[in-house]
């Protein structure tokens, strides 16, 4: 029986962990007798920024973390960030397969799976937001906090003041009124006990959650066949049932808002249009930028583009 | 290796490399070295060990400590606290330990300020120790209730450790911090007794001489002049807080400014005062900031290696009434707090413990306090409190670990006698928040 | 010559990290005012403060190596008579030495490995990470030099003074 040790990047209680750690659950109960994984913890036992560095070095075999979180190394990661497709269609359309040829390539990492895809963020804010006569989005005296996921968008685009703080802190600076809007996953707000101070969600949601489970390449190819043919179709049965999954919390989610009282604002029409079209954009833009200075250029980038993101979809 | 070999290997290199002498901070990074050695892989786990540490320094949440030092420095070396002091003794008479209480109830007021313990000891530390010591006050008179007070920084909010427990363990984080006041206050009550009952003890633990009586206009004018300017810079922090203005993070800032400015006004802003204030903050960060360094990969080594995971795992194993259960999960806390930093261990026992405070009936906004107080005694408990050493590095040159730890113990007994309380009368967190 | 340069780069580099908290401070006041005036205040205020941190505790350390800031206890050093306490002393100052060594050889393997993998700090920016780990070496290396001079020089880290008290 082999074994392969993991790390998360986010605490035990959070719901993308428990979903990883369900992943586990199921390597484990098929993997008897092949292969098991040994979970360490979380950002207790190796910090969540270096996280990528040690499956790199081989410290631990298999991480689960959003890409976001060693975009300075993979740059294509901003290909699912923004994304409006999850990782059934890209998986069917060999969109993972680039990205795990990219990551063995330029990390030497082995790119198992793209979990808890087809969450989205949404802007959330305390005040009612404010429209222009051509129905955009006002964000003058928005007091906004950010973060390097969406700064692009929301710096470039919107032109907002954007505060860039910690989530640690983000639940007294609401209450303080420090910020008074910030961005999120569609789930997660709850948990994080912002809906005390947060009363609309602004629709359209843009990009996708990035987290992946990548695995040390030295490792994987010392595997047996069986082991990994078991850990690759279990990751791709999680890719698939973890939509199905986060979809529902979301819907529970949202119901749980609604009954709180969130309100819902939505941008209709070109204003929708060029607000989904600015979150994408910058977010390549930057992409582009990253991967020009990299070995290999933006000789990837418009395949990227095309199987992670399906304009007829908007 | 086994959790307990590991545990013995990790925390054995540790006591030993101490207890020979080694500095605090390189004994850390000693046996991080040893134990990136055996569960990293060797040396590659040593280049993982100065990554880990990279991201434990570059942190925004350990700003406020070398400003708040700052703060406190300034104070001191522009002849601000001298002043003022002198102002107090003037007023408050007779009183034994006086400038005792006034740290135990400006360190409460301060509580409401700072969300950080370390920080809250630094300013304390650096603002009262010196000229406690320069009146001849006994160093357990001013060590011992600063420590003290330290702690409640965490349980009175607003309070950044608080926030996080509540949203790990998925609890109400309002209920939580309200729960906090009460306990706090209590516990700021026994530390004002603690000190009444140490003067009585030994008369000359703390200065009495004469005052000669002063008309109450001249006391007035003494109070408006020399205490109320600096407890109005106090008093306009705390109302940038509450107006958003600031967070407590960004406080710190605002104080050292406020000082700075009232220094200028009082026409003692040096360029000595400054250059001696900085080398006196940087100081004490420095060692402080260097143990953070090392103790921060130390608790993930703990983590990664499984001994404290087999140690909690373990613990919670036995089929105990659910009192003796309580008091177990405590004593894990209190002994990995002796060598854990305080957010790994949040992180690695609330998946396990409120599941189990749950099935046993605990109420969770009470068991979390609980754990917070626990939290905040591990701070101060030998041989690793990181605020026992930030109290070294303020207190005057000669003052030794030992009387550091003898000052402390006092004062972790009441937050002991708190728990006690607490278990017996849990209406003491929990009638506020039910309001 | 050589020593004098070498004085001039520890205290040097301590008065950068004096500097640093300097900034720090002046960063945070500066970025809250622009936010209280409705200006956007520039992200690398922040980043250029979560960045001073590392490089106060790292560029400072040696220097307080040299000033016998860095808190030891004082326990069995205390309590050896007069030649043993002085071994030992110098025996724990060498360890020290050995530690600061390793370190510093891991360190400069990492500065070239950052450099080697082209990696960034990616916060508010994408920051060349190899400008923050030759903080490392650096660092390491001179208290490696002030921690030898504990083991050659005439001067004894450990007191022995505090007698039964530590
Ligand atoms: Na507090
Ligand atoms: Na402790």
């Amino acid at each position: 029986e082999e074994t392969i040790s993991a790390v998360h990047a986010f605490p035990e209680t959070l719901i993308y962990t428990k979903s990883f750690l369900s992943f586990v659950d199921k390597v484990n109960e098929a993997g008897k007798g092949v292969i098991q994984i040994d979970v360490r913890g979380g950002p207790e036992a190796i910090g969540m920024f270096q996280q990528p560095d040690a499956v790199r070095d081989g410290i631990v075999d298999m991480v689960y973390t959003p890409g976001s979180f060693y975009g300075g190394a993979l740059p294509e990661k901003d290909a699912m960030v923004a994304s409006n497709l999850t990782a059934v269609e890209t998986r069917a359309n060999g969109g993972i397969a680039l990205i795990d040829q990219i990551h063995q390539e330029k990390m030497g990492l082995k790119y198992l799976g793209w979990f808890d895809s087809g969450v989205c963020y949404n802007l959330w804010t305390r005040n009612e937001p404010k429209f222009d006569a051509a129905g955009n989005l006002e964000v003058e005296g928005l007091k906004l906090r950010g973060n390097n996921v969406y700064n692009a968008f929301f710096t470039n685009y919107l032109g907002a003041q954007v505060i860039d703080l910690p989530t640690g802190e983000v639940y007294s600076a609401l209450q303080r009124g420090v910020v008074d809007a910030t961005g999120w996953t569609q789930i997660g707000l709850i948990d994080l006990k912002w809906n005390e101070f947060l009363n609309y969600r602004i629709e359209p949601c843009f990009f996708s959650t990035d987290l992946g489970v990548i695995v040390n390449n030295e490792k994987w190819n010392s595997l047996s066949d069986d082991a990994k043919k078991i850990l690759q179709e279990v990751a791709i049965q999680h890719e698939k049932d973890s939509v199905e999954a986060l979809r529902a919390k979301r819907d529970e989610d949202f119901a749980a808002l609604d009954a709180a009282g969130m309100k819902v604002v939505s941008l209709e029409g070109e204003a929708k249009a060029s607000y989904l079209a600015a979150a994408r954009e910058k977010t390549w833009e930057r992409m582009k930028e990253v991967m020009s200075d990299q070995p290999g250029g933006t000789g990837n980038y418009d395949r990227l583009i095309e199987l992670f993101y399906d304009l007829g979809a908007d | 290796m086994e959790w307990f070999e590991a545990l013995a290997l990790l925390l054995g290199t540790i006591m030993l490399l101490m207890a020979i002498g080694m500095p605090i901070a390189l004994a850390f990074l000693a046996a991080n070295i040893i134990g990136a050695w055996v569960f990293m892989g060797g040396e590659r786990g040593v280049m993982q060990l100065l990554n880990n540490g990279l991201g434990a320094l570059t942190k925004y949440a350990l700003m406020p400590i070398p400003l708040f030092l700052l703060m406190g420095e300034i104070f001191f070396h522009t002849g601000l606290g001298g002043r003022m002091f002198t102002a107090i003794d003037k007023l408050l008479g007779r009183l034994p330990g006086r400038l005792s209480y006034v740290t135990v109830l400006g360190g409460t007021a301060f509580s409401t300020l700072s969300g950080s313990s370390m920080g809250s000891t630094a300013l304390l530390g650096s603002l009262m120790v010196p000229e406690m010591s320069r009146r001849g006050y006994k160093s357990h008179m001013s060590i011992g209730p600063i420590l003290g007070t330290g702690g409640l920084a965490i349980i009175i909010p607003p309070s950044a450790l608080a926030v996080l427990l509540a949203t790990l363990a998925q609890i109400d984080v309002a209920a939580l911090l309200i729960a906090g006041v009460v306990p706090g206050l209590v516990l700021a009550g026994f530390y004002i007794a603690t000190i009444w009952l140490q003067t009585r003890i030994d008369p000359t633990a703390a200065p009495a001489y004469d005052v000669a009586p002063m008309s109450f206009l001249s006391k007035l004018g003494l109070l408006l002049r020399e205490v109320i300017p600096m407890v109005s810079v106090m008093v306009i922090i705390i109302a940038l807080m509450i107006r958003g203005f600031v967070t407590p993070s960004e406080a710190a800032a605002f104080g050292a400014l406020g000082v700075l400015i009232l220094a200028a006004i009082f026409r003692c802003l040096t360029w000595k005062a400054m250059k001696k204030s900085v080398i006196g903050a940087l100081k004490v960060t420095l060692m402080a900031y260097l143990i953070v360094f090392g103790s921060a990969t130390f608790s993930q080594l703990l983590a990664f290696s499984g001994a404290s995971r087999g140690l909690v795992t373990w613990a919670t194993s036995f089929d105990l009434a659910p009192l003796a259960m309580l008091l177990v999960m405590f004593a894990v806390l209190l002994l990995l707090g002796m060598f854990m930093e305080q957010i790994s261990i949040m992180l690695l026992t609330v998946p396990i413990f409120f599941p189990l405070a749950q099935t046993l009936g605990f109420d969770p906004i009470w068991f979390a306090l609980i754990m917070l107080l626990s939290l905040e005694i591990s701070f101060t408990t030998p041989p690793f409190g990181l605020l026992l050493f930030v109290m070294k590095g303020v207190a005057p040159a000669g003052t030794t670990m030992r009387e550091i730890y003898t000052s402390a113990f006092p004062f972790i007994f009441c937050s002991l006698f708190l728990v006690a309380l607490l278990i017996a009368f849990p209406q003491l967190a929990l009638w506020l928040p039910s309001l | 010559m050589i020593n004098t340069t070498y004085k001039a780069l520890l205290y040097g580099l301590a008065g950068v990290s004096g500097l640093m908290l300097v900034w720090i401070m002046v960063s945070v006041i500066v970025s809250v005012v622009m936010r209280n005036m409705g200006l956007q205040p520039f992200a690398w205020l922040f980043t250029s403060a979560e960045y001073g941190l590392l490089y106060m505790t790292m560029l400072g350390a040696p220097w307080l190596v040299r000033e016998k800031g860095h808190v030891h206890i004082e326990l069995l050093t205390a309590a050896l008579p007069g030649a043993a306490r002085r071994l030992l002393s110098r025996a724990v100052a060498a360890a020290c030495v050995l530690i600061c060594v390793i370190l510093t050889w891991k360190g400069i393997e990492l500065v070239m490995t950052n450099i080697k993998r082209g990696d960034f700090d990616t916060r508010a920016y994408y920051y060349p990470r190899w400008l923050l780990t030759i903080a490392f070496p650096l660092s390491f290396g001179l208290m490696a030099v002030e921690f030898s001079r504990f083991v050659f020089g005439r001067e004894l880290m450990h007191s022995g003074e505090a007698g039964i008290h530590e």
